[in-house]
């Protein structure tokens, strides 16, 4: 066991957590953030775990939580602000970028830390942006429209604020 | 049957935001791993490290040891106390050699992956760590892994009481009697002895499937006033309840299974009936606590999600002028272990068979099917449900006639197409509607062949290869009780309770389990419309046994065929009650057909200044039945059922062009355009969804999924690094089109769509290279479609040519 304090969506959690606790693991059942979801065995594919470590994407089932000591986490849950969703929050409902939703908050993570990075990305670079994510349902047409559209709001808003 | 009248301002046919999409992209879902119940125990299977194997012994007890283990179960421990399957619920109505097993093995494994024992424990990590605890003693038997030596009399078997590893064979054509089939094989015989044409291939399509997002998972909860509460990842849980009840014993009245509202995926996986279902419940009732499981990418991958793996030896007899004449093939389909409810892995390739024929208007057809089971996971359902490989055999042998004879394939295909429906094809299969031509000619003007062919001679000029291909499929628009009675003993019929609100709100209740296909958004946008109110007012519940009527389930595209038939026939239902009603109130001789549903108001078209807001006449029929019209009673709430007289389809098309690189075999997708009857579109964002999605499921299947066995029958691609799917690297934009044609056999003109969707993508793809490849001569008639293979085609070809 160890003691960590970790800031998650703004809140700072202080828990006593074995050595092995997966940071997924910590997030879904320590904290019920239960937006960050798992698809692959702990092997870093599927993405769907992703979420942002001190602002940068990150597979939390590649993870352990007392690695997250001292570091500020956000999870899906923590991407709307004053429950206002953010810019791609909103491209991805208007353009039909998600159906069963599984991949969604991995692919959302990911994404909105490849839009800081890419304020005008093409296509072909939101495809390679988006390799780090696997989608079942949606063919990945619609997520890169939404992805497309998203980066159009945020240049169009002020500096790219979300 | 009923039809419904379309109200103006309507709701059928927009672009709406799907109403499932707030709670998904706030993480606010609620899939079945993210349900908690107090005092829950973690369940974790134990299972075969071999594929076929003697089980000499069990020893859990320095698992049982451990602290936090709660309880170890194995084969012997519940072979008494559990029925084992088969069971009717679970059992088609076809003859096959149906194996006996019990959801841990008892006397061997029998695949690598196979439950042996069920940890129980306090945490799932202790789980993890109780079973390295628990030591299996095997004694190794010989693997059966390929499906023609399985055949051969001198083959070992997989399940021994049953003498043979002939799960099931069929002959599809000819009718029922052994004469019958003999007559017709004769006849056959002698167009192919007769025509100018005949193309004759073996076509192989290896193992692979549908793998959704979410893996399966079941939590189960028990008290003994109430019994059993099942949460299932599940596509049926009407069926998963009924098999329950029976295998466990329980009284039907004490059994509820629910479909958790979110599911992160199905695509026919989460539609079989699984043995882990029957552990966790036989766990729950017997330590009377919570017990959930939640499957790993590597038990999911091992076990479920595996389908195609057919050889097809087809033949096409054809004309030189350009007629198919007649279809032979004999499938051979590698089943795996078949321990599984519903399908057993044979059901999928049966249906494929009946597909074979596709649009085309055959004179006759031989189609035969054999299926062998093996040391490997059993066939499960996957979309494009057992005639992806047929679909790709038909489609690439089309090709071969059409390069035989000097045609444009599209041209071929066209004179071909079945001209007018209704029509009934060769394996006896129902054509109800539609207009394949119309179909046919929308994708050829999108695709514009005259300019590729340009196009394509230039770049062939600069040592450039380009290729386009075509391809078409015939699928089920949902699945009649016809068809479905026979191929899986339930019924196909649609239900749904509509229940209004006295605010003027709607409930619909349906006991199909969708997982991401926005049934909330397009059934609210069919009661909206009938009802000329906002579909946010709209609320659909799926997927729990305990509110809905019984659904044969999310399969077959029933929801826009089948689901929301019914929920249009209880709308009716109810507006015709609502105006009734309406009419007394209003002191006027009228019935439904004199009022008009718009807008949140109920008018009467005869004096428009005769109305009633929608809410208002519901609150007073629901809360105020005073007064009522001599006869009637109050309350708002029906039930409907939709059955079609006769099985039904859609039908789509795809154009696909490709440039390969003819020194590394590396092709490269460059356009990708469809044609689509889907009938009265509710949503296109949510059918032009659901052929992204179809498309770049059958694209992946061909060029990167893989499921291989080594020589032992290890499974050596049990995670995503070996398992390849495709990224949105790997795969093109969509260009999507619609010719439709309303269906006239349901009450919207809706289709059901997306099922069988990705069956005609690889035919398409492989045309596409081989039509680059068309100076070579190459001919590609296996799968997957990678540069390797494509390279190595390119050699043989050149090497014949020296």
């Amino acid at each position: 066991m160890k003691t960590i304090s970790v800031t998650v969506n703004g809140s700072v959690f202080e828990e006593d957590v074995p050595e092995r606790l997966l940071l997924v693991d910590f997030l879904r059942d320590r904290l019920a953030l239960t937006g960050t979801h798992v698809g692959c065995t702990h092997e870093g594919v599927c993405g769907a775990c992703t979420v942002h470590l001190d602002g940068e994407a990150v597979k939390s089932c590649m993870m352990l939580a007392v690695q997250a000591d001292g570091h500020a986490v956000t999870t899906v849950e923590g991407l709307a602000r004053d429950d206002r969703l953010s810019a791609l929050q909103e491209a991805f409902a208007r353009h039909h970028g998600l159906q069963c939703g599984y991949c969604t908050p991995g692919i959302l993570m990911n994404m909105t830390d490849f839009l800081t990075g890419n304020p005008d990305p093409s296509e072909d670079e939101i495809r390679h942006g988006l390799i780090g994510n696997l989608c079942r349902c949606t063919g990945y047409v619609h997520i890169v429209r939404a992805v497309k559209d998203a980066a159009r709001v945020l240049r169009e808003n002020t500096g790219g604020a979300r | 049957m009923s039809s419904v009248e379309k109200q103006a301002g309507d709701w059928l046919g927009a672009r709406l935001t799907r109403k499932e999409d707030l709670r998904l992209v706030t993480g606010q879902g609620r899939y079945l791993a993210d349900l908690v119940l107090p005092g829950m125990l973690h369940a974790l299977f134990v299972r075969s490290e071999y594929a076929h194997a003697r089980i000499k012994s069990i020893d859990a007890s320095e698992a049982l040891a451990l602290p936090g283990v709660v309880a170890v179960y194995t084969g012997a421990d519940i072979k008494d106390s559990v029925k084992p399957m088969p069971q009717s619920v679970v059992l088609p109505n076809l003859p096959a050699r149906y194996p006996t097993f019990w959801p841990l093995a008892t006397d061997k494994v029998k695949f690598h992956g196979e439950p042996v024992a069920l940890i129980v424990a306090r945490d799932k990590y202790v789980a993890e760590d109780a079973a390295e605890l628990v030591y299996v003693d095997y004694e190794e038997l010989p693997v059966i892994l390929d499906p023609e030596r399985a055949l051969a009399a001198d083959s070992p078997l997989v399940h021994e009481e049953d003498g043979s590893n002939e799960i099931f064979a069929m002959t599809l054509t000819g009718g029922e009697t052994p004469e019958g089939q003999a007559e017709n094989a004769a006849e056959v015989e002698k167009i192919f002895q007769a025509a100018d044409v005949v193309v004759s291939e073996r076509f192989r399509v290896h193992r692979t499937g549908i793998t959704p997002m979410e893996p399966r998972g079941v939590l189960c909860d028990w008290n003994d006033a109430d019994g059993l509460t099942a949460w299932i990842t599940t596509q049926r849980p009407h069926i998963d309840r009924l098999a329950l009840i029976d295998i466990l014993d329980i009284p039907g009245e004490q059994v509820r299974v629910i479909a958790p509202r979110d599911q992160g995926g199905g695509f026919g996986v989460k539609a079989p009936f699984y043995r882990e279902n029957i552990m966790i419940a036989y766990a729950a009732r017997a330590l009377k606590r919570p017990v959930r499981w939640v499957e790993s990418r590597y038990e999911s991958l091992m076990n479920v999600g595996q389908e195609r793996d057919q050889i097809n030896d087809l033949e096409i007899a054809a004309s030189k002028d350009g007629k198919l004449l007649a279809v032979r093939n004999h499938g051979l389909a590698d089943n795996g272990v078949g321990t599984t409810g519903v399908y057993w892995g044979f059901v999928m390739p049966f249906l494929g068979a009946v597909e074979l024929p596709n649009a085309y208007t055959w004179e006759r057809g031989d189609v035969r099917l054999r299926v062998a089971t093996t040391n490997k996971a059993s066939l499960t359902p996957s979309r494009a449900f057992g005639h992806f490989p047929t679909r790709f055999a038909l489609e690439r042998a089309i090709d071969m006639v059409a390069h035989r004879i000097g045609m444009e394939p599209a041209e071929l295909r066209r004179r071909n197409l079945v001209p007018s429906l209704p029509y009934t094809s060769v394996t006896n299969e129902y054509y109800d509607s539609g207009d394949f031509l119309r179909v046919w000619d929308n994708l050829l003007e999108r695709a514009d062949l005259p300019a590729f062919r340009a196009e394509q001679a230039a770049a062939r000029k600069q040592g450039r290869h380009l290729g386009i291909g075509f391809a078409c499929g015939v699928e089920l628009s949902g699945v009649a009780s016809e068809l479905l009675v026979p191929m899986e003993n339930q019924p196909g019929y649609g239900a749904a309770t509509v229940r209004l609100d006295p605010r003027g709100k709607v409930m619909v209740f349906g006991g199909d389990a969708p997982g991401g296909q926005g049934h909330e958004t397009t059934t609210a946008q069919v009661v909206a419309s009938l009802f000329g109110i906002d579909p946010k007012d709209v609320v659909v519940t799926t997927g729990d046994t305990g509110t809905t009527p019984f659904g044969a389930g999310s399969i077959g595209a029933r929801a826009g065929s089948y689901f929301v038939s019914a929920v249009a026939n209880a709308c009716q239902e109810l507006q015709d009650k609502i105006t009734r009603i309406l009419a007394h109130d209003l002191q006027i001789e009228a019935s439904r057909q004199h009022f008009e549903f718009k807008d949140g108001e109920v008018v009467y078209l005869g004096d428009s200044s005769k109305r009633k807001t929608f809410r208002d006449i519901v609150e007073r029929i629901i809360m105020h039945p005073i007064n009522m019209p001599e006869g009637e009673v109050g309350g708002l709430e029906w039930t409907a059922f939709f059955e079609a007289a006769k099985p039904m389809i859609c039908f789509n098309a795809d154009c696909c062009i490709v440039e390969v690189d003819v020194d590394s075999g590396n092709f490269e997708i460059r356009r990708w355009v469809t044609s689509e009857d889907v009938g009265t579109l509710i949503n296109p964002n949510i059918v032009d969804g659901q052929m992204h999605g179809a498309i770049v499921q059958g694209l992946s299947n061909a060029m990167f999924e893989e499921f291989v066995y080594d020589e032992q029958g290890q499974q050596l691609s049990a995670d995503f690094e070996h398992y390849k799917l495709a990224t949105a690297a790997d795969v093109p934009d969509i260009e999507i089109t619609y010719a439709p044609t309303p269906c006239p056999h349901t009450p919207l003109g809706t289709r059901g769509i997306g099922e069988g969707r990705p069956s005609s993508v690889p035919g398409a793809l492989t045309n596409a290279v081989c039509d680059a490849l068309a100076p070579f001569g190459v001919e590609l008639t296996e799968l997957p479609l990678r540069p390797d293979r494509v390279w190595r085609a390119l050699q043989a070809a050149r090497g014949e040519r020296r």
